[in-house]
């Protein structure tokens, strides 16, 4: 993206400082027991993005050592409380430093690419608007089974029945919030059945959202480490009895 | 359609839409604990009596005591697995904010405020 530099005006200088040193965002990584690969992980994330948070979500193995020799400020859940919450605790740790405008969502395993969420990044500071998720589909999905394929298509329209958000790739785990919606974030539910209701709270915030085409790398330990397919009949379970319930405890 | 057809329907029914709207009431904890002595009682009484539950049960259409019995007990256990489910959930919350206070604690005091260890606040807007 070609920026032009007005060296007279301090406000464009200034800009073009933070759009080249991305210190006004914040970097979750979600992580459970990912020590072999988070290290990297954070390591290539480090070199574009100044502020990394690992937030360990009750691993068992040297995670958090792995996430902290990295470079990433680690917060650490003493037990397993599953993504969603893992997600909102990242979230209101990265909230408490005020000069963050924006908290950007990032996988430990390694699918995602850093050059990605450096567009993503760079696109929703000079566009505006308060959501901007990756899509596999509008970009590359490198390795990926045909029967992933079609179980995210039917996920897909589940979406767009339950949340009346039409997004080509709702459970992709790229993602940049700006600091409006990300303090508006309250997910109750804490495993992966989060994404589901991340939509529901796009909805109900009238926030603006957009997609961004990224490339998803289906790597062997990815695809291992990752969710097995038949977890999908448990997520819409848990949806809908959420929605049943909405509200009320 | 018999007599116990349509009250077990209704039980049912009934049980689920006020159990979900009065969840956090406590009238239902009053009316459960006003249940389960009642039960007792009835339990005490048809041991000392066994035709007892046959009497009450010829009484709303059913044949034998037995049945009655085993139909109030398929009530009851949907009952406390709706009441235990809520449980378990309220204390699943509950939980997930004490470990993340306490996560977000642990790592503010080890590790500064965030933004504020990494990077010379002056070069910061």
């Amino acid at each position: 993206m070609p920026v032009t530099l007005h060296l007279e005006d301090p406000d464009a200088a200034a800009a073009a400082a933070v759009a080249r040193t991305n210190d006004d965002v914040w970097v979750i990584v979600r992580c459970l027991n990912e020590a072999s690969v988070v290290g990297d992980v954070i390591r290539g994330l480090k070199k574009v993005f100044p502020h990394v948070v690992g937030v360990d979500d009750g691993s068992t193995d040297t995670s958090s050592e792995e996430m902290a020799r990295a470079g990433a400020n680690v917060v650490r859940h003493a037990v397993n409380l599953g993504a969603g919450a893992a997600l909102q605790t990242g979230l209101q740790y990265a909230l408490l430093d005020h000069h963050a405008d924006y908290f950007l969502c990032f996988d430990a395993d390694g699918q995602h690419r850093v050059e990605d969420a450096a567009a993503m990044a760079d696109r929703i500071r000079a566009e505006g608007m308060d959501i901007l998720i990756g899509s596999r589909f509008l970009g590359r999905a490198e390795n990926m089974p045909k029967s992933r394929g079609l179980l995210l298509r039917a996920a897909r329209l589940f979406e767009r029945l339950t949340s009346k958000v039409d997004l080509t790739d709702a459970h992709n785990g790229l993602r940049v919030f700006s600091r409006r919606f990300a303090s508006q974030v309250d997910l109750s539910m804490s495993d992966m059945a989060y994404a589901s209701e991340l939509l529901a709270l796009i909805t109900r915030s009238g926030l603006s959202y957009a997609e961004h085409p990224v490339t998803i790398d289906y790597t062997d330990y990815s695809m291992h480490k990752g969710q097995r397919s038949i977890n999908s009949v448990n997520i819409a379970m848990d949806i809908w009895l959420n929605q049943v319930l909405r509200g009320r405890r | 359609m018999t007599w116990i057809k349509i009250l077990l329907i209704l039980s049912f029914l009934g049980m689920l839409g006020w159990g979900f709207r009065h969840r956090a009431h406590v009238g239902l904890r009053a009316g459960m604990r006003l249940a389960a002595i009642a039960l007792t009682a009835a339990a005490i009484a048809s041991v000392i009596n066994p035709n007892l539950t046959t009497s009450a049960a010829n009484l709303v259409g059913v044949a034998r005591g037995t049945d009655l019995v085993l139909y109030l007990f398929i009530v009851i256990f949907i009952a406390t697995s709706i009441g235990t489910y809520f449980r378990f959930r309220e204390q699943d919350r509950r939980l997930v904010e004490v470990v993340r206070a306490s996560a977000i604690r642990e790592a503010v005091l080890s590790q500064g405020l965030p933004g504020q260890n990494e990077t010379d606040p002056d070069t910061r807007r």
